[in-house]
């Protein structure tokens, strides 16, 4: 997670670096010149569109150039009123920055957004015409070939069906203000309600689950630890193809519950470990495999409503994807007395 | 089951009211279809159906006034169907009477058997002795519960639960309906109760509590028993 907020570092390094300079150099350049220099590092940050790390930078440098450069000299006091308004300036130089670039990046992420989910949506809808096709044209097939092709519009309508879903959950997720749900959930459960949407044959054939005997109900937005596990179902079903096996293990701990999902496959490369979470990433040999990489972003965002954890680490033979979900809420004697 | 029966569909959108009206065409059914609120009431009183398949949201209003309505007057059963995301709205259409839902994307064999449970429900509304369902029965009068011809210990509360579940077998049954039949009204939001004993039932009779045969979830909304014998028909 840290290395996404490096150019705050950055811009802390430019900023000491460019207060030594002016400290050096004091004699020769103006004040004026001096609290422009300083606007460097608050015009590199607000590039990035985070209006927060800005506010902070550009108060640091306003701290330093108050502290430095406006007499008098080493204190916090203000003469001049002309430097309050410098300072307003140094803040809305960064907020105009910062508003512009914050566009020019939603457009990109739209722009991706559409992209990925055309073809999201188009390679499903594709295998779906694609077999009608040839169950209108050709009456005389086998009941074999009938049956496949079926088949092949039936997962392809599930995948569809999974991606709008995920889309509107995403949506909600979005909403800052989104209330979660909460109530008493029994994971066990939740499992099984995750599995409807999957394919029959491939779970008997592939999946196996451990569940802890002392699982106790966890309190958390039903709803949406379904989605988390649909996605994580999904997720090891669409990369490991269909010989291998697949684990889910639920885990009762002192603290909370450890859910893990293990599917064998080709080990990651460490890098992918950490990024794989974020939007709309995929790997870079997954141009066959279905799917916007929105899923586990939406899985991470799931969890961290929950206060948990999620991570990714290779395995033995394969990957495996391990929440962590704290207990937010102890359950009453009654409760576990009827357990 | 008779043929030619009547059945009012309601839904605005064309694809899929012509997609249940061939589905329904296939099984001996007679349709009639109505795309708004105000065109469904005069479908209802002018040809009174033996059964309606009602979408809630409708162009001219909410489908639940026309269940409202229906149930000032007679217990024709009413299924539900409904986009996904609406789990307030399904749950406040059961409460107001509809019998099953049915959620989009459904797939038309599921709708199928929903409509002719729910018919069966209706006409053979008795109370029998006993219920048998797969390898498991329920004795009322004796309160003996057999798994495999293997009597079963169930606490008193667990029993209650089951004995529900299964007089209402098929039937789709929202939380707080069950909370209030088992425990009593003062307990209708008392979800751990409800999430806790379900857990023990199934660990008693399912071959696995993940992948239930007797109990399925239905999820957000509640709870269904499978199928009972005493009700068998043409599943």
């Amino acid at each position: 997670m840290f290395h996404r907020y490096n150019y705050i570092l950055t811009a802390l390094v430019v900023l000491g670096v460019i207060t030594l300079i002016s400290v050096v150099f004091q004699d020769y350049l103006e004040l004026v010149n001096i609290a422009l220099i300083h606007l460097i590092p608050i015009i590199f940050v607000a590039l990035r569109g985070n209006f927060s790390a800005t506010a902070l930078i550009a108060f640091i440098a306003i701290l330093l150039f108050n502290v430095l450069y406006v007499p008098p000299v080493y204190s916090f006091s203000v003469h001049d009123a002309i430097y309050l308004w410098s300072f307003a300036i140094f803040l809305l130089v960064g907020y105009i920055i910062t508003a512009q670039a914050k566009k020019i990046q939603t457009n990109e992420i739209r722009d991706i957004l559409l992209n990925t989910l055309s073809h999201d949506l188009k390679t499903p809808l594709s295998s779906i015409l694609g077999s009608i096709t040839l169950l209108l044209e050709d009456r005389k097939m086998s009941e074999e070939t009938q049956n496949t092709l079926l088949q092949e519009i039936k997962n392809g309508s599930d995948r569809m069906n999974r991606l709008i879903n995920n889309l509107l959950d995403n949506a909600r997720l979005k909403d800052k203000h989104l209330e979660l749900k909460m109530e008493w959930c029994d994971l066990e459960d939740i499992l099984g309600v995750a599995l409807q949407d999957f394919d029959e044959a491939q779970i008997q054939r592939s999946l196996r689950l451990h569940v802890d005997a002392k699982l106790e109900l966890f309190w958390g937005d039903y709803n949406l630890l379904v989605r988390l596990f649909a996605n994580l179902l999904d997720n090891a079903f669409k990369y490991s193809n269909q010989t291998k096996q697949i684990s889910v293990t639920i885990t009762q701990e002192q603290k909370g519950v450890i859910i893990a999902f293990f599917n064998e496959s080709n080990p990651l490369k460490e890098h992918n470990l950490e990024t794989i979470f974020d939007k709309f990433y995929r790997l870079e040999n997954a141009n066959d495999i279905s799917g916007s990489g929105i899923g586990l972003f939406i899985c991470q965002s799931i969890v961290a409503a929950h206060h948990g954890k999620i991570k990714a680490y290779n395995h033995e033979n394969g990957v495996c994807f391990e929440i962590t979900l704290p207990r937010l809420k102890q359950l009453s004697a009654l409760q576990k007395e009827a357990e | 089951m008779k043929p030619n029966e009547l059945i009012l569909i309601v839904e605005d959108d064309d694809a899929i009211s012509k997609l249940l009206t061939i589905s329904l065409f296939e099984y001996g059914y007679k349709t009639r279809y109505a795309n708004t609120l105000t065109l469904a009431k005069r479908e209802y009183i002018s040809h009174n159906p033996m059964l309606i398949i009602l979408d809630l949201g409708l162009p001219d209003g909410d489908g639940k006034k026309l269940i409202k309505e229906v149930r000032k007057e007679s217990k024709t059963p009413i299924i539900v169907l409904s986009a996904r995301r609406e789990e307030k709205e399904i749950i406040a259409a059961l409460d107001l009477g509809a019998d099953d839902y049915v959620t989009k994307p459904f797939s038309a064999s599921e709708l199928l058997a929903r409509v002719r449970s729910t018919l069966r429900r209706v006409h053979h509304d008795i109370s029998p002795q006993r219920l048998t369902c797969k390898d498991l029965s329920i004795d009322f009068t004796t309160k003996e519960v057999m798994l495999n011809e293997a009597l079963l210990k169930l606490t008193p509360t667990e029993y209650a639960l089951l004995r529900y579940l299964m007089q209402n077998a098929n039937k789709v049954l929202p939380h707080q309906q069950i909370l209030k039949a088992v425990w009593g009204v003062g307990y209708q939001n008392e979800m751990q109760y409800l999430r806790t004993y379900i857990n023990s039932l199934r660990k008693k009779i399912e071959k696995s509590s993940t992948r239930p045969e007797y109990i399925t979830t239905e999820s957000s909304i509640g709870y269904r028993f499978c199928q009972c014998e005493h009700e068998k028909g043409d599943e």
